[in-house]
């Protein structure tokens, strides 16, 4: 049986036997993969799966139409999995609210539920950087401060501030961004070259030690900004420097938010 | 709201040697002490140095230090109590595991560390205050003006 054969049977079966109220897929129309909602069995067929299949399924998770049929059954690679654990350990989803359709690079590894699915990631290396990601990060390294900032100057220039990013993360999930308050307004919602530093690197704060890498966001940016670099650069002071890897565990303690005595210190005085 | 986007003339350039704006987020119980200290003791430090006191480093948002960099600071600094010492026990240990993060991401983004300083500063060090403010108005003024390359400023 084919890796979507498979997924197709247990999602029907899934929704036959009452175990979930709704599967949450993929779907293709013309040249794109759309995320499929599914609350009937007879749907099922309609569920596909290939490499263009970029976006990051748990992001539906805060919909109101995902959310009033739980318990749903989700599509998710491992990075998908770390992000239904970040947002379970932030009480944003109940572990028993989800079940999981497993895809490790091409292999289907069944319907798990999340306490299975953390098993089953924590024998996996954390998702690689891509490595015109690495590299660049490597060159942007070495460079003089001043031409860092003429680079990011430049490469966040063209934003146009449609917030896409943020609607295709998993774990952007709040009701209130930070970007929207305005009493006192602290970034500027121009698309101006200010306003679009501080949101996109706020942006990326934000998601320090809760980033799983899944490239939703930069997939999304209809400007093509290089998310990545940001994304990469702080998933790898939080990997080198706390020994922290996001989502590697069902209720583990955010890692902004928590501390330990022992923290680097080294750059303060 | 007037002129939160411009600098003092002297500090653009135009008249006299280069002389740095910095901004420093304090907290109350500890730094914003020491620099009381430091005052009441007649030391005499740099006066580039506009003091914001907040309750907490815990308070102290990064996005405070992006505003205060698009708002055209030459260099931020950032200080609290010492570790053990928060007047909230833990507020200081958050705000650590915080900078740790956010000063390498505006490293990245070539707001380097010759910009962006971190201490911590007890109410009884009112010299160490002193010489801190001494010393990062010289790292500053040593990177030079910062208006021309800074990707946070705020230009229209």
């Amino acid at each position: 049986m084919s890796l979507i054969e498979a997924i197709r049977a247990d999602g029907a079966k899934l929704l036959q036997e009452g175990e979930v109220k709704m599967v949450l897929g993929y779907r293709s129309r013309y040249d794109r993969r759309l995320p499929l909602l599914i609350t009937q069995a007879d749907q099922v067929s309609a569920l596909v799966y290939d490499d263009d299949c970029w976006q990051n399924l748990p992001t539906y998770l805060r919909k109101g139409e995902v959310r009033s049929a739980m318990p749903v059954a989700i599509v998710c690679r491992p990075e998908g999995i770390r992000s239904l654990l970040v947002l379970a350990s932030e009480a944003q989803i109940a572990a028993d609210a989800v079940r999981v359709l497993a895809i490790v690079g091409n292999e289907y590894r069944g319907v798990l539920d999340l306490a299975a699915a953390a098993a089953l990631i924590k024998d996996l290396p954390p998702a690689p950087v891509a490595p015109d990601v690495a590299a660049k990060l490597d060159e942007l390294a070495a460079m003089p401060a001043n031409d860092r900032a003429a680079f990011w100057r430049d490469a966040l220039a063209p934003c146009t501030r449609c917030y896409a990013c943020r609607a295709s993360c998993p774990v952007c999930y709040c009701q209130n961004c930070v970007v929207e308050r305005n009493t006192p307004q602290i970034v500027s919602t121009t698309a101006a070259p200010h306003g679009n530093f501080a949101w996109n690197i706020v942006r990326a704060f934000h998601q320090a030690g809760r980033c799983t890498l899944c490239g939703a966001c930069q997939a999304a940016c209809p400007q093509n900004l290089p998310l990545m670099l940001l994304n990469a650069w702080i998933e790898r002071q939080v990997r080198e420097e706390f020994a922290f890897v996001s989502g590697s565990g069902l209720n583990e303690p955010p890692f902004i938010g928590s501390w330990s005595p022992n923290d680097d210190d080294k750059f303060i005085r | 709201m007037t002129d939160t986007h411009t600098k003092p003339a002297s500090s653009q350039g135009t008249q006299g040697p280069f002389e740095p704006t910095l901004v420093a987020f304090v907290c109350n119980w500890c730094t914003y002490a020491g620099a009381d200290l430091a005052g009441t003791s007649r030391l005499k430090y740099a006066a580039n140095i506009r003091i914001i006191k907040l309750p907490c480093t815990g308070r102290i948002d990064p996005l405070l230090v992006l505003k205060a960099f698009e708002s055209g600071a030459d260099g931020v600094l950032v200080s609290g109590c010492h570790p053990g010492d928060c007047h909230y026990t833990s507020g200081n240990f958050h705000a650590r595991r915080r900078w740790a993060i956010f000063h390498r991401l505006l490293e990245l983004t070539g707001i380097d560390s010759s910009r962006l300083h971190f201490s911590w500063v007890s109410a009884a060090e009112g010299q160490k205050f002193a010489d801190l403010v001494n010393d990062v108005v010289a790292k500053v003024r040593q990177a030079g003006p910062f208006d021309a390359v800074n990707p946070a400023r705020r230009r229209s």
